[in-house]
């Protein structure tokens, strides 16, 4: 007996009790959804965390000031600058697991170029703050050391700062004018996308040095600098060198232990791993659920391939008598089992596949569709369709022809 | 074609041992037209059952053709049930989800024929038995009559030597159950082997011979001139 002839059985008898077949794949429907839905949410964290360091640079710490409220009024953390280019030196000579520092300072400023206007954030600082953040250049350069030391009117655009002033022309060598200062474009940055809370292309960045004489001399007097990015050379070393560079700023600020700080630190890592922490949870709960609903669904099957294969003996020996074997028996209750399992999967995978959508666009949670599940889906269903199936089946290939077909 | 020697059937319930066929011998030819009667509890179902492959004797051999049965295993019977052995049941046993062409084409799925050629082989069959228009009906869209009718289509349509009717008539009216014997007559007259039981003295009449049972064995055993 062929496989397509099996098939054809297999759905007559299916589809003569729809209601039942459906309810019988219920199980399977939940298991397999919950699979899909777990491995999308895992895979989804994980996909998001690499591209979040992909973006802001591995292994990097950020050191901002802030304003301290030891006298009981904040005075929000734009007021006050208390870090300086020396803390910047002290740290890169007391800490030798710091491997580089990016000083930064910013301001949001009208940018006029090409006749157009735009409102952009400037950042000043070397050279290292490309390198930690990860920015490529897709033309021009970065800074060469004298227009770091003589303080150059030099600027590197990012892509929305391009869109927003000159379209798609190519920007090198344009001036633009910031604070009505006018720089000379000498790089466009690669384009990173925005985040939720940013858009990460719409910056441009000039000489430390230049930007603390011509932009924000008012507002970042002497060395005081807005934050530094730290790189720690290794990952292990993150979280020990985030206590160091706090002990070193109390001493260099003068802050008792249990002080309040006039500075932060911002561990990126952190958050990725707390991010990552929580999908985990939820994948390991989603897990539990789909192993057990495709246990249970497993176990719903064989039930109720066992009442068929009662319900059925005098049609099996009818098939007996007019020549079916063992085996052509064995086979036909295994498809129909089979039949069940795989229709649940694909259900699943259907609902699987809308919750994914729904949570994607409702929560805005990045879930990423894993073609492995899918298939996975599909091995785990049809799989427990056999196991579970092969009692059953083998129960009623067992049958005598004539106890089957005297059975009333 | 068919030699039975000294075969026993013994069946245990429990403490009792119900002995349903006790030492039968018999022979059938080829294209004789056997009636088997009795009473219910004769054994005359357990003989017809185990020439036909469904069941297997506690003692004695059977031999079918040249082949000695009594040592065939289970997927050795099916093939013999399915190439040389037609039934007709007094309850018609048709699957129910299926139509009457599929019912008919059932056994030669099992033969592993293709599907044109089953087609073929089915609706010549049913071409036979009169029902060529009702092909695509389900059993419960058809009359008793008419079931039994697929069912011989169904015993027939793999060209079977032998054709083995259970009471074939015992749930039809008298005017059904004559049309189903003219059938069976015709398969005879065309040379097929048939053993029929039954326990009315009318339908056992259309054989050529007659073998009447009694607790497991044959009691008369005689030529019989069909009217």
């Amino acid at each position: 007996m062929s496989l397509t002839d099996l098939i054809y059985l297999s759905q007559k008898s299916l589809r003569s009790n729809i209601l039942r077949s459906v309810l019988t794949s219920l199980g399977i429907i939940i298991g397999v959804s919950s699979v899909i839905t777990m491995i999308s949410i895992g895979s989804g964290a994980r996909q998001e965390v690499e591209e979040q360091i992909e973006r802001f640079g591995s292994n990097n710490l950020i050191l901002r000031s802030q304003s301290s409220s030891t006298r009981g009024v904040s005075m929000g953390t734009n007021s006050v600058n208390t870090l300086t280019l020396k803390d910047m030196e002290a740290l890169k000579n007391e800490l030798p697991a710091i491997s580089a520092i990016a000083p930064r300072v910013s301001l949001s400023t009208q940018i006029i170029a090409n006749g157009n206007n735009w409102l952009a954030t400037v950042t000043g600082t070397t050279n290292d703050y490309f390198n930690l953040g990860n920015w490529k250049f897709e033309l021009g350069r970065s800074f060469q050391e004298d227009e770091l030391d003589s303080g150059s009117r030099v600027a590197i655009i990012g892509k929305t700062v391009q869109k927003n002033l000159f379209g798609t022309d190519n920007p090198i060598d344009e001036v633009i004018r910031i604070n009505k200062v006018p720089f000379t474009v000498i790089g466009l940055l690669d384009a990173k996308g925005g985040t939720a809370w940013a858009d990460l292309d719409d910056t441009i960045v000039v000489p430390l040095k230049t930007a603390k004489q011509r932009l924000v001399a008012k507002k970042f007097p002497g060395d005081q600098i807005r934050s530094m990015t730290i790189n720690v050379s290794s990952s292990d070393l993150l979280f020990k060198t985030e206590k160091d560079i706090d002990t070193v700023m109390r001493k260099l600020h003068k802050i008792s232990a249990n002080g309040n700080p006039d500075f932060v630190i911002r561990n990126y890592a952190q958050f990725l791993n707390a991010r990552q922490e929580s999908s985990r949870v939820m994948s390991i709960l989603l897990a539990t659920v789909a192993g057990i609903s495709l246990i249970v669904g497993g176990i719903g099957i064989m039930n109720i391939m066992l009442v068929t294969v009662t319900e059925r003996t005098k049609e099996i020996g009818v098939c007996m008598s007019v020549g079916a074997k063992k085996r052509d028996i064995l086979l036909q209750f295994l498809i129909e089992s089979l039949m069940i399992s795989l229709i649940g999967g694909l259900i699943g995978i259907g609902l699987g596949l809308g919750v994914i959508f729904g949570v994607s666009e409702y929560f805005n949670w990045k879930m990423s569709l894993d073609y492995i599940s899918l298939v996975l889906s599909f091995v785990f269903s049809s799989s427990i369709g056999i196991i579970f199936g092969f009692y059953p089946a083998r129960k009623a290939a067992n049958l005598n022809p004539i106890d089957a077909l005297r059975y009333e | 074609m068919i030699k039975i020697n000294s075969i026993s059937k013994e069946y245990v319930m429990g403490d009792n041992k119900l002995l349903a066929l006790n030492n039968v011998n018999v022979s059938i030819l080829e294209g004789e037209f056997v009636s088997i009667m009795g009473s219910s509890g004769s054994g005359k179902s357990t003989l017809m059952n185990i020439i036909g492959c469904l069941d297997v004797p506690s003692s004695g051999d059977y031999f079918f053709k040249d082949d000695k049965i009594s040592n065939f295993n289970s997927n050795k019977l099916a093939e013999l049930r399915n190439k040389e052995i037609g039934f007709i049941f007094q309850n018609f046993n048709l699957l129910p989800r299926l139509n009457a062409l599929e019912n008919v084409v059932l056994p030669l799925l099992y033969s592993g024929k293709n599907q044109k050629e089953r087609n073929r082989l089915a609706f010549e069959a049913l071409e036979n038995v009169g029902l060529k228009d009702r092909i695509h009906h389900r059993p419960n869209q058809l009359s008793g009559g008419q079931q039994q009718r697929v069912s011989i289509a169904r015993a027939i349509a793999g060209s079977p030597k032998l054709i083995l009717a259970d009471e074939p008539t015992g749930a039809l009216d008298s005017k059904t159950s004559i049309e189903i014997m003219t059938i069976l007559n015709d398969l005879n007259a065309n040379g097929i082997t048939i053993v029929l039981v039954t326990h009315e003295d009318d339908i056992a009449k259309y054989g050529s011979r007659i073998i009447k049972m009694k607790d497991g064995q044959i009691i008369e055993d005689k030529k019989n001139v069909p009217n």
